[in-house]
Formats: C-alpha cells, sequence, structure tokens
C-alpha cells in the first residue's frame, strides 16, 4: 500500500534532507500559530465569560495542552498509514453511540452523556468528526473510483449514526451529524443519479417522516425555524438576552469584562455554547471581525493544504475538515443571533468544553499530517 | 504514460473537487451573508435599542415607598396605621423562565391542590415586579428561606398594609384601601401608580389620598440575572407623607356606634361653633381591615348585606326631615311676619284648604286644640305648620331654607356626598314632570313628601339655630401633617329679628323640658339645657280617609321595612352650646323614645368629658 506519491520532488532532491526544523514539525507553520493564537483568545474570553473563574480557565488551559499534543503527534504521521484505523474508528463512534443509548449518565435528561468518572462527554460530538473521516478512509481506501455500493454503504453509515443520535433524543445535533458524514460524500463526487434518487426517496418519505418519527417538540422547533417569534420552548428569553448583549456591544464594545450582560449572568451558558455573545458585547463589532478574519485564514490555510494534497483521500478529507469547521462556526453564530433556533454547538476553539476542544485539534492534526512539503 | 494518466486523473480529481466545494462555499455565503448582516443590524443599526435593553436589565429603578400616613386623632389614639407583611416577589421578564421555580413556590410553600394565583402579567413591564405570595405566613417564610436554591429568581419583600385597631368603629369616617383600577388612575391622575399599588378607595382614605400616600422615592440599584442587588447607583429619597389628626372623640364614637347597636341609621355629632365632626356613625358598618388584607375573614357578616354596610348613612343618606323642619319653618314664618308669637289656631286634628278640599291630619287624632307656635313646636302640631306652610308658598320656603343647607353639598372632606332634594317648582316640573300644587306645599310643612336631607345637612341647618345663623364647614381633619385646619364660615343667616332665634330656641328646649313637649321623658331636674325636636319619618303614606290614623298605622307597622324612621336633632347646652347632634334611626317609629335617648346620651357624655378637660 505504500505506494510514493508522485511529483515528489523533495525525496527525489537530495539537496533539500528531511532535516529537523519548525516547518518540519509543525507542518504548516501559519495554521499552527493561528490556531494557538485563537485558542489564546478563547482563554482570554472565556476568563471573562466564567465570571473570571481561575478554576475554569485552568481546566481549559488542560484540555487545550492535551489537544495540541495529539495534534502535533498525529500531524507527524503519515495519512496512509492511519487510514485503515481511520476507517475502523467508525465501528468505536457507533460502540459509543449505542453504549449512550443503554447506559447513559445520570443526572440529564437526555441519554447524551458518558461519564467517565473525571470527565463526561457527549459521544456526538466525537462523532460529528469520526463520521466523516471514515468515510473518506472508507471511499478511498482502494485505488480504484468509488462504486455504486460504496456510495449507497457510505451514506447508509451516515444515516445509521444519525438515527442514533436523533434516538438520544437530540434532532439538532443528528442533523449536524449527518450533514458532517454527507460533505465528503459529496465532496468526493458522488454521481448525481446517486443523488437525485436520494432526493426522490426523501421527498416520497417525508410526509411519514413529518408525522411519525418527529417529536411534538421536534415539529415545535422545526416550525419556530420558519417563525423564531413563536417560542414555544421558552428559549426566547435565552436568545433575546443574547441579542441584547450583542447589539449593546455596538461597534467598539463594553470593553473587556465590563459587558453587563455577560458579567451580571443575563446571558445563558456564557462560558459555552454563547461565549460569542460574550465576544460581541465587550469587543464589538471589531472584536468579531477579527475573530472572523482569524477564522477565515484558518480555513483558507486548510483548503490550500486540501488542494496541494497529493491523495484524493487527503485532498477530501481535508477540505471536509474545512467545511465541517466553517459549519460549526456558522451554526453557533447563526444559533446565538437568533436565525436558526437552539442547538448545542460550541463555538470551535473558543468555547469552553473539553471534548470539543480536543477532538477539533485533532481534526487539525490530521490536516497538518497530510501537508505536503514543498 | 502511465504517470501521464494519473496526472490527468489526478487534476480531473481536483478539478471535481474544486467545482463541488464552490458549490458548498457557495451554499455557506449566502449563510455567511445572511448572519453578517444580522450582525450589523444588532450591533450597527439598532445597536441604541439593545443598549437601553441592557441598561434596562442592568439598572432596576426600585421605587421607596413612604409608609401611609398615619391617622389618629387629636389625642394621639391611633385610628389606621401600618403593619408589615411578607410578600414573594418576581420581575415580570423571568416569569417564562423560571416556570420550575413557580411550581417549587406552589409545591413547597401553599397548600396542596391550590396554585399561584398570578396577575396578568402583559400589564407589567420586564423590569417589574409581580407579586406572586402574599402574606407569609411564619411557616411559610421559614421554608422559603431554608430552600431559598429551590427559587433563585423569587425575591422576599416586605409589604405595608393598613390597620385599623378599631376595626369598625371608623368605617364610614376613614373608609379602605383597594387596588389600584383604571377608574382610579382618573381620579388621581397626577400620581403615578404601578400595578397592584394600593390605594384608598372611599372615605379619609381616598380624600386624603395624595397626602398621605407621599411621594415615592427611587433607588436605581445595579442587578444581575437574578434580581440580586450588586451596588446601589443613586436614590431619591421619598417625601414623607403627611399624618391626619380626626376631631372626633373616641369615646363618642364608641357611644354612638353602641347605641345603635347594629340597626339601620346614622348618628352624627359636630361642634356647632366650628365645624368640626366629633361622632360619624353610620350603621350598620364593615371591618376595613379585611378589605386592606390586613385582616382575613369576612369584613360584615352576610346577613347584614341587604342592609348595605358600605353605604354611608350619615353623608349619603336621604331621609324626609319631617317634623325636625317645623323649627325653620316657624322662624320663616316669624321673619316674613306671617305670624307672630301669638298667632292661635284651632287644631282639630284635620286640615283644609277650603271646605271641599282634600283632608290633611294631624299625627294626634283628636288635634291640639289652641295652638300658637310654641306650642306647635312643642307638641309638634302638623295642623299648625299645613296652615303656615300654605302661607308661605314654596318660593319663600325653598329659598329660605337654602340657606341652611337644605339641598345643597356641605363640602365635608369625606366622598360621595349626597345633596338630598330641596323641591321648589322647577324641581318638580324638572324632575316629576308635574306643576306644583299647593298641596305639596302642605307636605312640606311637615317634612314630607318631595323634601329629603341628609343627617349631615340636618345636623349643619340646626347648628346655624345653636350658633343664631353661622354655619360652618363640616370637618373630620383637625391636623393635616403641621397644619392646623380652620373652622370655615360658610355661611351667616342674617335674620331682620335676631330675636326670633331665641324664640324658636325657647321652644326647642321646652320639646323637653316641658310636661308636653315631645321628648319630655328626656328631661331630668336639674339637667342640661338642651334644644332638640323629635322626628317622624313616614315612609307609607296615610292614604285611606276613612280609617283613623291609628287604625291605619297598626297595617303598616306588620312590616318592618314600612314602619317610620326615627328622627331627632338636638344641641346643647344653653345657653353656650357645643355639640349639635343629629340621631335617625331607620325604621325606628318614634323619634322620641327610639332615637332621643341616643342624642342626649351623647351630649351629656360629651360635657362630662369637655368639663374633664377643663
Amino acid at each position: 500500500m505504500s505506494r510514493r506519491p508522485p511529483l515528489d520532488y523533495q525525496i527525489n532532491d537530495p539537496l533539500v534532507g528531511p532535516s529537523f526544523s519548525f516547518s518540519f514539525f509543525l507542518k504548516d507553520v501559519a495554521l499552527f500559530f493561528s490556531i494557538l493564537v485563537i485558542l489564546g483568545f478563547g482563554i482570554f474570553m472565556l476568563y471573562s465569560a466564567s465570571g473570571q473563574s481561575i478554576l475554569m480557565v485552568s481546566r481549559q488551559l488542560v484540555f487545550i495542552s492535551i489537544g495540541l499534543f495529539l495534534m502535533l503527534a498525529v500531524a507527524q504521521l503519515k495519512p496512509e498509514s492511519y487510514k485503515n484505523i481511520l476507517m475502523n474508528s467508525y465501528w468505536l463512534g457507533l460502540l459509543l453511540l449505542i453504549y449512550v443509548l443503554i447506559n447513559p449518565a445520570k443526572g440529564y435528561e437526555t441519554s447524551r452523556w458518558i461519564d467517565l468518572g473525571f470527565f463526561s462527554f457527549q459521544p456526538s460530538e466525537i462523532i460529528r468528526l469520526i463520521l466523516p473521516l471514515s468515510i473518506v478512509a472508507f471511499l478511498f481506501r482502494k485505488d480504484i473510483k468509488p462504486s455504486l455500493y460504496d456510495w449507497i454503504i457510505a451514506t447508509l453509515a451516515a444515516l445509521l449514526c444519525f438515527y442514533l443520535v436523533y434516538k438520544q433524543p437530540d434532532l439538532g445535533t443528528a442533523i449536524i451529524v449527518f450533514t458532517s458524514g454527507l460533505i465528503p460524500i459529496f465532496l468526493a463526487g458522488i454521481p448525481y443519479r446517486i443523488i437525485i434518487g436520494y432526493l426522490i426517496i426523501l421527498a416520497s418519505l417525508s410526509p411519514y417522516i413529518w408525522s411519525n418519527l418527529l417529536l411534538e417538540y421536534q415539529r415545535q422547533r422545526v416550525l419556530t425555524l420558519f417563525d423564531p417569534e413563536a417560542d414555544p420552548l421558552g428559549t426566547g428569553w435565552n436568545i433575546s438576552q443574547s441579542k441584547t448583549a450583542i447589539g449593546s456591544g455596538g461597534l467598539t464594545g463594553k470593553g473587556y469584562l465590563s459587558g453587563t450582560q455577560s458579567q451580571l449572568d443575563f446571558i445563558p451558558e456564557s462560558h459555552s455554547d454563547f461565549i460569542f455573545s460574550v465576544i460581541a458585547e465587550e469587543l464589538g463589532l471589531i472584536g468579531l471581525l477579527v475573530m472572523f478574519l482569524l477564522y477565515g485564514f484558518i480555513i483558507w490555510r486548510v483548503f490550500r493544504i486540501s488542494y496541494q494534497a497529493g491523495t484524493n483521500f487527503e485532498r477530501i478529507a481535508c477540505s471536509s475538515l474545512g467545511f465541517i469547521f466553517l459549519l460549526f462556526i456558522l451554526i453557533n453564530v447563526l444559533m446565538v443571533i437568533g436565525i436558526i433556533p437552539v442547538v448545542g454547538v460550541p463555538l470551535p476553539l473558543i468555547s469552553q468544553g473539553g471534548t470539543s476542544i480536543i477532538v477539533h485539534l485533532l481534526a487539525f492534526g490530521v490536516v497538518l499530517s497530510m501537508k505536503r512539503s514543498v | 504514460m502511465r504517470i501521464a494518466k494519473d496526472l490527468r486523473s489526478e487534476s480531473n480529481d481536483l478539478r471535481r473537487l474544486k467545482q463541488r466545494s464552490s458549490f458548498l462555499f457557495l451554499l455557506s455565503g449566502l449563510l455567511i451573508l445572511v448572519g453578517v448582516l444580522k450582525i450589523i443590524q444588532l450591533t450597527v443599526l439598532e445597536t441604541r435599542d439593545y443598549f437601553t435593553e441592557s441598561e434596562n436589565n442592568r439598572i432596576i429603578s426600585e421605587p421607596i415607598y413612604p409608609a401611609r400616613g398615619l391617622i389618629k386623632l387629636m389625642d394621639g389614639q391611633i385610628v389606621a396605621e401600618n403593619i408589615v407583611t411578607q410578600e414573594l416577589l418576581i420581575k415580570k421578564g423571568l416569569v417564562s423562565k423560571s416556570i420550575d421555580e413557580l411550581k417549587n413556590v406552589e409545591k413547597y410553600l401553599i397548600d396542596q391542590g391550590t396554585s399561584l394565583d398570578l396577575p396578568l402579567i402583559e400589564n407589567y413591564k420586564d423590569f417589574e415586579k409581580i407579586t406572586i405570595l402574599s402574606d407569609l405566613t411564619d411557616l411559610q417564610l421559614a421554608k422559603f428561606q431554608v430552600n431559598k436554591e429551590l427559587w433563585p429568581s423569587v425575591e422576599l419583600n416586605t409589604r405595608l398594609r393598613r390597620f385599623l385597631p378599631h376595626k369598625n368603629l371608623f368605617s364610614h369616617v376613614v373608609g379602605h384601601l383597594g387596588e389600584l383600577t383604571k377608574e382610579d388612575v382618573v381620579y388621581n391622575s397626577e400620581i403615578k401608580y404601578h400595578p397592584g399599588s394600593y390605594l384608598g378607595k372611599v372615605g379619609l382614605e381616598r380624600r386624603y389620598e395624595s397626602q398621605m400616600r407621599g411621594i415615592r422615592g427611587i433607588k436605581k440599584v445595579e442587578v444581575d440575572v437574578f434580581g440580586n442587588q450588586i451596588r446601589e447607583l443613586e436614590r431619591l429619597n421619598p417625601v414623607r407623607p403627611l399624618n391626619l389628626s380626626l376631631s372626633i372623640d373616641l369615646d363618642l364614637q364608641m357611644t354612638a356606634r353602641k347605641e345603635l347597636g347594629g340597626r339601620k341609621g346614622a348618628v352624627i355629632a359636630i361642634d356647632p361653633n366650628t365645624g368640626f365632626i366629633k361622632a360619624l356613625v353610620s350603621s350598620p358598618d364593615y371591618n376595613p381591615n379585611v378589605l386592606n388584607k390586613s385582616e382575613s375573614g369576612l369584613s360584615f357578616s352576610l346577613n347584614k348585606k341587604i342592609e348595605a354596610p358600605f353605604f354611608n348613612r350619615v353623608i349619603s343618606g336621604s331621609y324626609p326631615p319631617a317634623s325636625t323642619i317645623k323649627p325653620f319653618l316657624g322662624l320663616l314664618g316669624l321673619e316674613n311676619s306671617v305670624i307672630d308669637q301669638n298667632t292661635e289656631i284651632d287644631d282639630k286634628g284635620i286640615f283644609q284648604i277650603n271646605e271641599e278640599g282634600r283632608k290633611y291630619r294631624g299625627w294626634k287624632e283628636e288635634g291640639h286644640g289652641k295652638v300658637n307656635l310654641h306650642k306647635a313646636i312643642v307638641e309638634s302640631s302638623d295642623v299648625y305648620f299645613y296652615e303656615l306652610a300654605s302661607k308661605l308658598t314654596i318660593d319663600k320656603i325653598s329659598t329660605f331654607l337654602s340657606l341652611f343647607y337644605f339641598g345643597r353639598e356641605t363640602g365635608i372632606d369625606l366622598e360621595n356626598e349626597s345633596s338630598s332634594i330641596l323641591p321648589d317648582k322647577s324641581w318638580k316640573l324638572g324632575n316629576v314632570g308635574e306643576a306644583w300644587f299647593v298641596g305639596d306645599t302642605i307636605n312640606i310643612g311637615i317634612g314630607q313628601g318631595y323634601i329629603t336631607i341628609t343627617p349631615l345637612q340636618l345636623a349643619l341647618s340646626v347648628s346655624a339655630i345653636a350658633t343664631k345663623g353661622k354655619i360652618y364647614k363640616p370637618k373630620l381633619v383637625q391636623l393635616l401633617g403641621k397644619e392646623e385646619i380652620k373652622p370655615e364660615l360658610l355661611f351667616e343667616v342674617d335674620l331682620r329679628d335676631e330675636e326670633n332665634w331665641k324664640i324658636i330656641e325657647q321652644s326647642m328646649i321646652s320639646v323637653i323640658s316641658s310636661w308636653n313637649g315631645t321628648a319630655h321623658n328626656l328631661y331630668t331636674e336639674g339637667g342640661l339645657k338642651i334644644a332638640g325636636k323629635t322626628g317622624t319619618a313616614q315612609i307609607k303614606s296615610l292614604v285611606d280617609q276613612e280609617l283613623t290614623v291609628k287604625e291605619e298605622y297598626e297595617g303598616i307597622r306588620a312590616v318592618e321595612k314600612n314602619r317610620d324612621h326615627a328622627l331627632f336633632v338636638c344641641y346643647g347646652p344653653i345657653p353656650n352650646p357645643n355639640l349639635t347632634v343629629v340621631v335617625v334611626v331607620e325604621n325606628g317609629e318614634s323619634g322620641s323614645s327610639v332615637a332621643a335617648p341616643i342624642a342626649m346620651k351623647l351630649i351629656k357624655q360629651y360635657q362630662k368629658e369637655v368639663v374633664a378637660d377643663v
């Protein structure tokens, strides 16, 4: 399987040896440092959003350290070497999803959490990244183009994850997981005739899904999507406080640690899902723009790596991860400003939360490992 | 060759990836556009609104209510005070978010099966607080404090409630408070109330609402989402309200209430020289504390309901003055020289204008015989006043009585005063739709027919005889804050001959002191010299000309509510009267035996107190 990538001048060129250097170790120095900057920015904001809790910040720093270590470790690997592991990690994800349904952590209303004693996490947060990567690895496990069956099996694999998360029940996350699975399938070049076939099946099943599979509150949630004023879940208060925070920040913000909405606890979950509102309130539109530029830069680097990568597997994996990263940012921001309903998606690399940080950094490890030295 | 093919397929793959990526970028771009526009809308276009909103969230202006002004008597006795009760509040903006907390309150703090009754929360602004539970018991208070983490958004507040230590005694003087209604807002437009406020509904509580309320202060505090105060930003102290001191004499008031004994009726005692009211009792009454929510139970027993316990008979009850009108008509007769002291008629028990005319009967079947003015007042001859009235004509009667505040509001510092009816020709045309007949005038001669008067008006007009013409505005409040309220002369009746006052007064003294006086039953040898006049107001007219008065009465007496009202007016002691008393006992039948003893008792008791004070 150790097929040498074509056009690999570096190996053939005796003048540029694989000597140790920053760029050798960090792969993409620009990407690495922009990630560090946004992590630092996250810690900076978390300190404010958590009500200046040293404990929460230290915990987050521990997770960041673990994540960075894992990221750099993965970055050193050759993609070909872990392609099989990636493909089979699907089963691990599946196992976690089934486990959480059978044996959920106590103290939560829904069965979404696994409690390890020192650390509890949501398998759905892990599956968001495992699923797309395993699908890419599966589709490109051979050199030849994926067959019709490959496409269908990949789709079914995503559907299965969707169903298990939906059973928790968590429709919002289920949709996000499913979308993360569909992105690589689409990017990998699923033929349009299959897509059309899917659409026809979906269209014919949709009335049944609406009336039989969706719970009442999920139906309401879908309806709120079209009519945000109606507020059957009482989430309106959270959103309206969040909007108040964002709007009141104005252009330049109220100043670090001086956001009244944030510091006086008017923003719910200000340290995790709603940290965006804190940033907006305290740093204003300008702060947001700086953050968006950083995110944009990271995404640009990811796609740059993707387009320069040597194999289809690497390319599709990289750009899938890029899109998923973008998707998470979008979902979080659109949720916080009140455009889409509230779903539990943290702001990547900034929100408090161990799983989210580690999983995202691992994904960047995968991206970095695919960076082709020029 | 193989490398070239690989190259081609690789570049094909890359091209397809870029195509498909572009599609996804396009989708993302649309979402980004939506997001960016929304963020600009929030942070740039509408930032002012949101900033205001965040300030409203953060800073609450808490009103500081001064404790309502006290009502006291001149000797310092408390009539109405404020007692502390505990209540639970929640900010309106937190209600939808705190459903679980409210459920906890329901579960732990109130009786099983009952639920909190929240007021209409639409009326409140987000930062205003709603009372969810009031008048906490000690047990509820303890449970609330112990389980605070179950309801972080709910806060404890103390509230003052109005309490009258004497309960019913002052109900028709002080009145009660009630929750704000739309109509109140119009009445007191200069005061800003927030929903749920209590304010005076009747009586002094209403009339002196603005003075007793004071002006609320405001403190601006920074709060967190649970309403916990972080720090105080600024404070505007409230303006203390004014206390009232009433002219009411506690013992007199208590005696008056006790003597009425729950019968329907009214007692008013007033100082004729100043207009200050010494006792004001309307019966039945109610317990204002129940309406003030400072006491539980019923404000009056249910069987009293048809007797209108909320109706203030002293100022709003209109009764025929009956024979109590006679001294005034006598005075008018003397003034106009229609009669003099010696004018005599022969009272045979019946009066007719001419031979064929209707027969007007006197209360005494056989008549009073030869009657002059003095005897007519002392024995209350109806026939004498039938004749006098017919000679005086309604125009003169009505003009003259009006001077004594018949048919006019007195301007007492209470609400809902009735002006009653002083009829004249145009009044009858307008309200009955008929021309004035001589018969109407004759009826007025004995205070019956269209004419009515409130006990308060009667007290004022009788006081005018006591003071030889001076009429003072009736007042309850003698001290408003530190300001001493001065007596206010409303009018002074000027007689052509001042001697006429004395003539009438002499006759009224004889009503009690003469052996033939209608209230001679009250006379005690060497006792106080008191001028009085009885009255018995008919409710049902005696219509059957064939029956004797006595026979016809038997039929009417059978039904209690048809029985006559007993009236008595008096003032004393002569020559320096210091108290005028008017007593009305509804369906009490006899002015002399039912109403008069109450009045006499009050005057006598008052003299003892005045002597004791001096």
